[in-house]
């Protein structure tokens, strides 16, 4: 029971940064009807950012505390997410008004491989580590219950309540101002958003730069974990499986898709590994949606759509 | 009913020429719009009605001519530009936010209204709270007018046309517009809605004093309700004045029956 529970605890875990991540997707997507490839390649830049701009600014400054120049950092490297947000907006989006969504999408694969590069180029390609001073001891929870207790790791635990707080900031501004009202306009319709005086390259730029956030939150937790380095772009492909599983269009989906992705994965790897000769770990997200995609395409929180001939 | 003011020019339309390419879509059109009344733009399909309408609205730039919008003249406006002098229009293929809930829809028609800050709003706090209210009771005034209440909550794109028709009318009308621009409002009706539509249109017009601009390409309902019209065929301004003038018309009799040969 208590390995169980250790593994379940495991699974919400790396489900929650899978979150962290579709969440980036389903934002654009939902205040832009915009499937942003580039994601993946913002959270690598996020991270890469944080790291090398918590390495330069103690020497820039002359700064000791470690907890300030994290602070710096953070506060530089979104600056600079909104800088990026931007130049994307001027540079690209602005031309494709009224576009088809699949232009876009094309638009958005243009744009990751550029990120890609230019982050590289300007940060370095090599391996960083973030240290944001979130403990790295384990704890052991339930010791009185089971014996030996459950083994939990109290980054973790951080990760999760960072995670949390996100989430919940992130649904109130859709749900509960007239700038999330005006995002969602946007995804709906960009013309009749227009009509109503919406206006849709500052919205762009707000969308892009919570996203690009949400990107900086992802990578900072994933890279104080495993190290900023060019594989976190392919944490953005384990999120797709997330975003089809929650459907593309809901915060909480993303977040419960998430979830189900990471504690599927752990609980099969672990009970069902040893009988087929293991890595499931690798391909059962992908089962898991593709299964989805056949029975409920519209994932489990997104809305049908029902188009009339 | 009651004879209404018509008040000056609110919006002149001058010698404006459309192209795509090669094609014409609207050749030297002029007319102009009064204050308080309901203007029509009639015309077989393809006549350029919707064309003419885009370019008001800022959709489109037309290559010659000027739009003149309460004494301040533009040749080069997006449309969120127009929404903000006043302009309010509705769609011809219904432009909703599909996903979103009925009050949301017309809500978002206030956006230009909405002056309290994010935090505020995200808050609920002070003016903020009080402001979103007064909005959302103006909103409902519009379903009430719209009877629509008992859809509030449902998504628009789960409505049957007529009433998505409505949805997408009480979205322009919270906006508080001094022009309205309605393309093919009763397009796709059977008669009853379009006996309701055209209530709605004569009472925005009569109550609230708001300048309609219309666009059908059925004749009927256009001569019952508008002051106004403009008769367009194949992008060229072919009748203008009222209905009956308009009704006995060679040109606009021809362009609609056609012509023996």
């Amino acid at each position: 029971m208590a390995f169980f529970l250790e593994a379940l605890f495991g699974g919400l875990m790396a489900g929650m940064l899978y979150s962290l991540v579709a969440l980036g997707f389903v934002l654009i997507f939902k205040a832009s009807g915009v499937f942003n490839f580039a994601q993946g390649a913002m959270v690598l830049f996020a991270a890469l950012a944080m790291a090398r701009f918590a390495e330069w600014v103690p020497g820039w400054t002359g700064i000791e505390s470690r907890f300030l120049a994290n602070t710096i950092a953070f506060l530089l490297a979104a600056t600079l997410m909104f800088a990026l947000a931007w130049l994307i907006e001027r540079l690209v989006l602005r031309h494709l008004v009224n576009q088809e969504g699949v232009t876009l999408l094309m638009a958005t694969l243009g744009i990751t491989y550029f990120i890609d590069g230019f982050g590289q180029t300007i940060f370095g390609s090599d391996i960083y580590k973030i240290d944001v001073g979130m403990p790295k001891d384990p704890v052991f929870l339930f010791e009185g219950v089971f014996p030996g207790g459950v083994l939990v790791n109290l980054e973790d635990v951080y990760a999760a309540i960072i995670a949390a707080f996100l989430v919940a900031g992130l649904s109130i501004f859709f749900q509960k101002t007239a700038t999330g009202r005006a995002l969602r306009a946007v995804a709906d319709d960009h013309q009749a958003a227009q009509s109503i005086g919406i206006p849709l390259n500052k919205i762009w730029v707000i969308v892009w730069f919570v996203a690009g956030i949400t990107a900086l939150v992802a990578g900072i937790i994933w890279g104080s974990k495993l190290g900023v380095q060019f594989s976190l772009t392919t944490v953005a492909l384990r999120a797709l499986p997330v975003i089809i599983l929650g459907g593309l269009t809901s915060v909480p989906g993303a977040i419960i898709g998430g979830l189900i992705i990471g504690v599927g994965e752990k609980l099969s790897e672990v009970y069902l590994g040893p009988l087929v000769g293991g890595g499931i770990e690798i391909w059962f997200a992908y089962v898991l949606a593709l299964v989805f995609l056949l029975f409920r395409p519209q994932g489990l929180f997104g809305e049908k759509i029902i188009d009339r001939v | 009913m009651t004879k209404k003011k018509i008040g000056d020019v609110i919006l002149d339309v001058k010698n404006i020429s459309l192209r795509f390419g090669g094609v014409k879509a609207l050749t030297d059109i002029s007319f102009n719009v009064k204050e308080h009344e309901i203007r029509a733009i009639i015309g077989p399909n393809g006549a350029g009605k919707s064309s003419m309408l885009n370019c008001i609205n800022g959709v489109y730039t037309p290559q010659e001519g000027s739009i003149t919008f309460r004494g301040k003249t533009f040749s080069h406006m997006n449309s969120r530009q127009v929404a903000e002098m006043g302009v309010a229009r509705t769609f011809q293929n219904l432009a909703l936010f599909k996903g979103m809930s009925v009050i949301d829809n017309i809500m978002s028609g206030r956006n230009l209204r909405i002056k309290s800050n994010l935090f505020l709003q995200a808050l609920r706090i002070g003016p903020a709270q009080k402001e979103e209210e007064q909005h959302r009771e103006f909103v409902e005034h519009i379903i009430d007018f719209l009877e629509i209440q008992a859809f509030r909550k449902t998504p628009v794109g789960q409505l049957p046309y007529g009433l998505q028709k409505r949805v997408d009318l009480g979205r322009a009308l919270a906006m508080e517009p001094q022009v309205l621009l309605l393309d093919e409002p009763m397009a796709g009706m059977n008669l009853e809605e379009k006996q309701d539509m055209c209530r709605f249109v004569l009472d925005i017009n009569d109550e609230f004093g708001t300048t309609v601009v219309l666009i059908e390409h059925d004749m009927g309902v256009v001569m019952d309700i508008s002051d106004r019209v403009v008769v367009l065929d194949y992008g060229k301004k072919i009748g203008d004045g009222t209905p009956d003038e308009v009704r006995n018309n060679e040109d606009v009799i021809r362009a609609y029956l056609g012509t023996s040969h």
